[in-house]
């Protein structure tokens, strides 16, 4: 039985349930250090998820579809950013809107544009990157099969989210950018006395939460579903803000605890399959992403440190 | 000179109610204004949105009282997550705690069949209080000892409660037949109808009472909303909760324990919660089912916002809600206006009244327009 439950998909499989949580993820972690909570990393998700399938429908091309995506992301974190950062709201309320909104406009417009609710038709997806043989046996064979399951068998945005979670841990700890940045959350009026824009750099931050976390749905309807339904992130976006936590507020340590509440993911869905001999409720399976979300809240947020400026509006002096 | 001076704090005192009420009420019309202007540019009619939303919710005794049906979970939802937020605490759970208590109920109300309904009753919602409060407490302690966020943890009980309510309704508490639901409750475990309380004669004469399904869960939240207003306002324990809300450091300075007060807020915003579900199922469904909450947790924030956390401003809030939700169906079939333009319009008002920025700056302009007109 645990042959047939570790087996290179499991892998696969842990990498790709990963890939929405740890793009929103790492959005969450960048528009955190600047020291702006992001709550609405759900809604934000989800309209992209519904923006990449309309436009992959319309057009027929789902790069289309994801380049949708990411602008309907960037344009409703917009949103978020002005409300938080100019208009001085709470974050968290702003966020929660921001969620109800993304639910009432996908399917206010799922009915408008296709007429009915629940699941739009499926669209085109983006394919695998690669396409390599199986090797028949022996022991170097093997290997390869596995090499070959887990890591090569991927579509694209897939491995665009680790590049970016290099890319992201690289540009917050190496340049100028990633400097201010932390300093945004930590002490933004230290960063203001330096000349730095503290609205601009915040505004920066919630923007390119909002493109990650547009890829993210993406993810979901161009790569994973092939379709959009209603409310379909369940609940990922509050999972990817504890993956954020869990990883510190660090872009590798979000991708990091990503991969692990995917795995969790990856190995309820192989469990089911043993539905019939294992008499555990599928419902069971299906809590386990939360359960272990709170889990690991429990254990490890008293020392996880969080940006000292963390949902403090800023006001210029 | 006396004359002013009787009139003077009187005039005040209607000032800051206006000032109070005056923002909420500005919200709701540009949220309305906004959402009008989004059914106009989807080539859908905003006028006759509307006249269908009021008809369906307003329209007869009938349609009010499905509002009032609809505001009921709603005004309790409300103060679950007012109660909260004046403890500076975000329940965003509600919906999962509301589950609780409907289930709760769903399986006592059956388990107890044969108790009189006086004892019955009470006993059900004190049991659905405990439950809602149950299913808050973990996040409340995590909250109070290590300051694991509540948003991100009451969320995650929603999804375990959810599922919790969809196992048990396929599973040991399914109703024989095919749909996965409870057995009915019996008459002894109800909340009746409003007007079954009165003879035919009554309602012959008085047709307004013939207020349809709306039931007795509505005095349940009316009176809850009193009782809570009450703790806020006069006892030692909603004043800890209000001054941990404006001042955790300086409450604990003064000696309330920020930890235990957290625990407890969160706590009775689960209980409030777990209520909603009680009358819900009491009232409405007699049975608990999968979908049996149509987002009421959801919905309760925008409430307690627009009530700007007072108790008694989430019942007219809670209507304010009710009659959108009740009127959607018929704004659906005469004007042919997908019902989710509701949730946007509840987006925007949650939006109007955390930036209060927008809406004041609009009625300041208001203001100076008309000043100008009278210069």
């Amino acid at each position: 039985m645990l042959g047939s439950i570790i087996t290179p998909d499991l892998f696969a499989a842990a990498l790709r349930m990963a890939t929405p949580l740890a793009l929103a993820a790492i959005g969450g972690t960048i528009c955190e250090r600047s020291g702006v909570v992001n709550i609405a990393l759900e809604g934000i998700m989800l309209t992209g998820a519904f923006f990449g399938t309309v436009v992959a429908l319309a057009t027929g091309n789902p790069w289309l579809g994801v380049i949708a995506a990411m602008v309907s992301g960037v344009i409703v974190s917009a949103i978020h950013a002005f409300a938080s950062i100019n208009l001085r709201a709470d974050q968290v309320v702003s966020g929660t809107a921001i969620n109800i909104l993304a639910l009432g406009v996908t399917g206010f417009m799922m009915e408008r544009l296709y007429g009915h609710p629940g699941t739009t038709d499926p669209s085109a997806m983006l394919r695998p990157v690669f396409k390599f043989a199986m090797a028949d046996g022996g022991f170097l064979g093997t290997i390869w099969n596995w090499i070959n399951g887990i890591f090569l068998s991927h579509t694209p945005i897939v491995y665009m989210a680790i590049i970016i979670a290099i890319v992201a841990q690289w540009a917050m700890y190496k340049t100028r950018w990633g400097l201010h940045l932390r300093a945004l959350g930590e002490h933004p009026r230290a960063v203001d006395t330096v000349g730095v824009n503290v609205f601009r750099g915040r505004w920066v931050a919630v923007l390119i939460s909002g493109a990650l976390a547009g890829l993210a749905g993406a993810n979901l309807t161009l790569e994973q579903v092939g379709s959009f339904t209603e409310n379909m992130t369940n609940g990922r976006g509050f999972i990817a803000l504890a993956a954020n936590i869990f990883g510190r507020w660090t872009p590798v340590g979000s991708y990091l605890a990503s991969l692990l509440f995917g795995f969790a993911d990856a190995l309820q869905i192989k469990l089911q399959i043993f539905r019939g001999q294992i008499d555990i409720p599928p419902q069971f399976f299906l809590m386990l992403p939360y359960v272990l979300t709170v889990v690991v809240l429990a254990g490890v947020v008293g020392r996880a440190v969080a940006p000292a400026a963390i949902g403090k509006p800023y006001e210029k002096e | 000179m006396s004359e002013s001076r009787e009139t003077l704090p009187a005039h005040r005192a209607w000032m800051t109610v206006a000032q109070k009420v005056g923002t909420p009420i500005a919200s709701v019309i540009l949220a309305i204004g906004i959402g009008s202007v989004i059914m106009w540019a989807s080539g859908y009619d905003p006028v006759a949105a509307f006249a269908a939303l009021f008809k369906g919710s307003f329209g007869g005794p009938k349609q009010i009282g499905d509002t009032l049906l609809r505001s009921t979970p709603l005004i309790l939802t409300g103060l679950s997550v007012a109660y909260g937020f004046r403890a500076g605490l975000f329940n965003i759970g509600a919906e999962g705690q509301l589950f609780m208590g409907g289930l709760v109920v769903a399986w006592l109300g059956v388990a107890l069949t044969g108790l009189p309904w006086v004892v019955m009753v009470p006993l059900l919602v004190v049991a659905a209080m405990l439950a809602g409060a149950a299913w808050a407490f973990v996040p409340a302690i995590l909250k109070a000892r290590i300051g694991a966020h509540e948003v991100i943890t009451t969320m995650m009980f929603t999804y375990i409660g959810r599922y919790i309510v969809s196992w048990l309704v396929v599973g040991p508490l399914k109703a024989p037949g095919q749909i996965p639901q409870t057995d009915a409750l019996p008459i002894g475990s109800q909340l009746p109808r409003i007007q079954t309380l009165f003879s035919e004669a009554t309602l012959e004469a008085l047709p307004f009472l013939k207020l349809g399904r709306a039931h007795l869960g509505i005095v349940v939240a009316v009176i809850a909303a009193l009782v809570v207003w009450f703790i806020l306002k006069y006892t030692t324990l909603g004043y800890e909760n209000r001054a941990v809300g404006f001042n955790p450091w300086a409450s604990e300075t003064g000696g309330i324990s920020v930890q235990w007060t957290t625990v407890k807020a969160l706590c009775i915003s689960g209980a409030l919660a777990g209520l909603a579900g009680a009358v819900e199922v009491m009232g409405v469904h007699h049975r608990i089912f999968d979908q049996f909450s149509s987002g009421f947790g959801f919905t309760g924030i925008a409430v307690a916002l627009l009530a700007k956390n007072h108790p008694l401003g989430v019942i007219p809030a809670a209507i304010l809600f009710g009659a959108l939700s009740a009127g959607a169906g018929t704004m659906q079939l005469e004007a042919h206006v997908p019902q989710k333009i509701i949730l946007i319009i509840q987006a925007l008002v949650i939006f109007l009244v955390a930036a209060e920025e927008i809406v004041t700056w609009f009625i300041k302009r208001r203001q100076k327009e008309a000043l100008s007109h009278v210069g």
